[in-house]
């Protein structure tokens, strides 16, 4: 790895970071503050005259818990689509802009291996993601003990938080790699961002009806259930596994770029 | 000599449609300054990209120090310094943000020799790169090449954007360069920014090697283009009749004079016929080499 390019990296990534991360802060706060155990009720009839609408955003059972709750509401849908778009972003500004902009150059020009050029950038692109899911792991902390102290079941809601770690690795990784390997860099962004976005729709397509249930074996996001992890009754070998084809794809983008030309 | 600094072996790379290198096989010594001639889309940005590592030759070898330019560009790097033809200066960095980026890149953490490079190409480097010329962005470009002392400077159309001033100070640093033992590889489409640094050139056309040659030799092959104003019509035809291939128009000749051999009896007519006015146009690169060939082909 090279430290000025980690450096670079942490420049270029900051501003982003903050938004995101102040519009996440944000919906926890609203969220959170919505929980009312003695209002479940209501929001359970909201939910029986619209079941589709719910579902599909992931939110298919209120729960009564506040872990179960966060889950529905924000762990299905909310904490998935804001963190892509900052994921997007980054790896656009990490990889995809220096080979499109042909500043790439400079830095292939460096005595840096190239291997340890795609490692430094993956590892910047990981560093960001594991960073925001701590904001959002401390914002739920401290959300849920400041408006309710003691509800929150702790070893549930850090699975849950795990598991999203796992699964935003994976997004992540999967835009590292189609930056790394698709030729033309204006597509790049549009490949792993298209991807990605595509998951995000079959995951919320097969909760809508049971009519496409079949859809959730063409989605990673089935592997990411955060209803069951705030429940307890979650496979924990499914978090294990995003975070394996995390690496996975981490490792791949980077031997792609190793060998690719890059006609700077 | 034995063990070329740059060692080109057969090199293709076809890009179809007639662009890309082909069968391309020269080298270049230690201590060299090498101009790597041709006119626009010859297939020298090509060449200097497998030289970089940046792309693999689809046939042949490329070659520097000894070592393959793809497998092993980050350990070769330590010993190049490259000026790409496209810039594309990260736009966000300030001139001496991009000077310290790319010697944290390399892991110096002195930068003193890049201040006296900057100070001789009269650069601010204070200012943000989005915000400079099309040349101040070059002399970043060429600071971020040359500081470190390189044993080997890889140059793209290094003087594009400067002014005459500052394209003689390139010329000075070249020479440093070439004092201290530096090899230099330096494309151009322009013959006199290689006549004025290089001591040996290669000449591309169509992704081929035309010639490679000592300067001496293909200075002799440069032709001029000189143009006299007579008094009237009449004087200029006269004249014209008296040189080969020479052509009046109106009041002007205009003759051609090959390597300067034969310039003092063109000037001797013009003197005869009472010229008013002398003006000289050097031909481009693309011109001077189409007539030497045509020149060797009647010959």
């Amino acid at each position: 790895m090279s430290g000025t390019l980690l450096r670079r990296d942490a420049a270029t990534a900051w501003r982003p970071f903050v938004i995101v991360g102040a519009v996440l802060a944000m919906y926890a706060g609203v969220v959170t503050s919505m929980f009312d155990p003695e209002l479940g009720e209501s929001l359970q009839m909201m939910m029986e005259a619209m079941p589709q609408m719910f579902a599909a955003f992931g939110m298919a059972n209120a729960g009564s818990t506040l872990a179960a709750f966060l889950a529905n509401y924000l762990y299905g849908f909310l904490y998935l689509a804001l963190p892509l778009v900052l994921i997007l972003l980054l790896n656009s500004r990490f990889l995809v802009r220096w080979i499109d902009r042909g500043s790439m150059a400079w830095l292939l020009a460096a005595p840096l291996p190239r291997r340890r050029l795609a490692a430094t950038q993956a590892a910047a692109l990981s560093a960001a993601v594991t960073l925001l899911c701590l904001w959002i792991y401390g914002l739920g902390l401290a959300m849920a003990e400041g408006m309710f102290p003691g509800e929150l079941e702790m070893e549930r809601f850090f699975w849950m938080n795990l598991g999203l770690w796992a699964l935003l690795q994976l997004l992540a990784a999967i835009c590292f790699l189609a930056g790394c390997a698709v030729p033309d860099s204006r597509l790049a962004t549009g490949t792993g961002g298209g991807l990605c976005v595509l998951f995000l729709l079959l995951d919320m397509l097969a909760g809508m009806d049971e009519a496409w249930e079949a859809l959730r074996f063409f989605t990673p996001l089935t592997l990411y259930d955060p209803m069951a992890l705030s429940e307890g009754t979650a496979h924990l070998w499914m978090v294990a596994a995003l975070a394996g084809a995390a690496l996975v794809f981490y490792g791949l983008g980077t031997v792609i770029f190793c060998r690719r030309d890059l006609s700077l | 000599m034995s063990n070329p600094v740059i060692e080109i072996q057969n090199l293709t790379r076809d890009y179809g449609q007639g662009r890309g290198v082909f069968d391309l096989s020269f080298s270049v010594e230690a201590g060299e300054v090498f101009g790597f001639l041709g006119p626009n889309g010859a297939g020298k940005t090509t060449t200097i990209r497998h030289l970089m590592g940046f792309i693999k030759p689809r046939a042949g070898r490329v070659r520097l120090f000894g070592q393959d330019c793809f497998a092993h560009a980050g350990e070769l790097h330590r010993q190049v310094g490259y000026l790409p033809g496209e810039l594309a200066l990260p736009e966000e960095l300030t001139g001496a943000g991009m000077i310290r980026f790319t010697a944290g890149l390399r892991g110096w953490k002195d930068t003193r020799d890049a201040d006296e490079l900057a100070r001789l190409l009269e650069l601010d480097p204070r200012q943000p790169i989005r915000r400079m010329s099309k040349g101040t962005k070059q002399k970043v470009g060429l600071v971020c090449a040359l500081m470190g002392e390189p044993r080997l400077l890889i140059l793209d159309e290094p003087t594009s954007g400067l002014d005459p001033l500052m394209q003689s100070r390139f010329v000075e640093l070249i020479g440093r360069a070439r004092a201290r033992g530096a090899t230099v590889l330096l494309s151009s489409h322009l013959f006199e920014e290689v006549e004025r640094t290089c001591t040996r050139a290669a000449v591309l056309r169509a992704g081929r090697l035309a010639a490679v040659q000592p300067m001496e030799q293909l200075r002799r092959s440069k032709s001029r283009r000189y143009v006299f104003t007579f008094a009237d019509p009449e004087t200029a035809a006269a004249a014209a009749a008296r040189w080969p291939d020479a052509r009046a128009e109106g009041v002007r000749l205009t003759a051609r004079v090959q390597g300067g051999e034969s310039l003092p009896a063109l000037l001797a007519l013009g003197a005869e016929y009472g010229a008013r006015d002398l003006e000289t146009h050097g031909l481009t690169l693309e011109e001077s080499f189409h007539q030497y060939y045509e020149k060797e082909a009647r010959q």
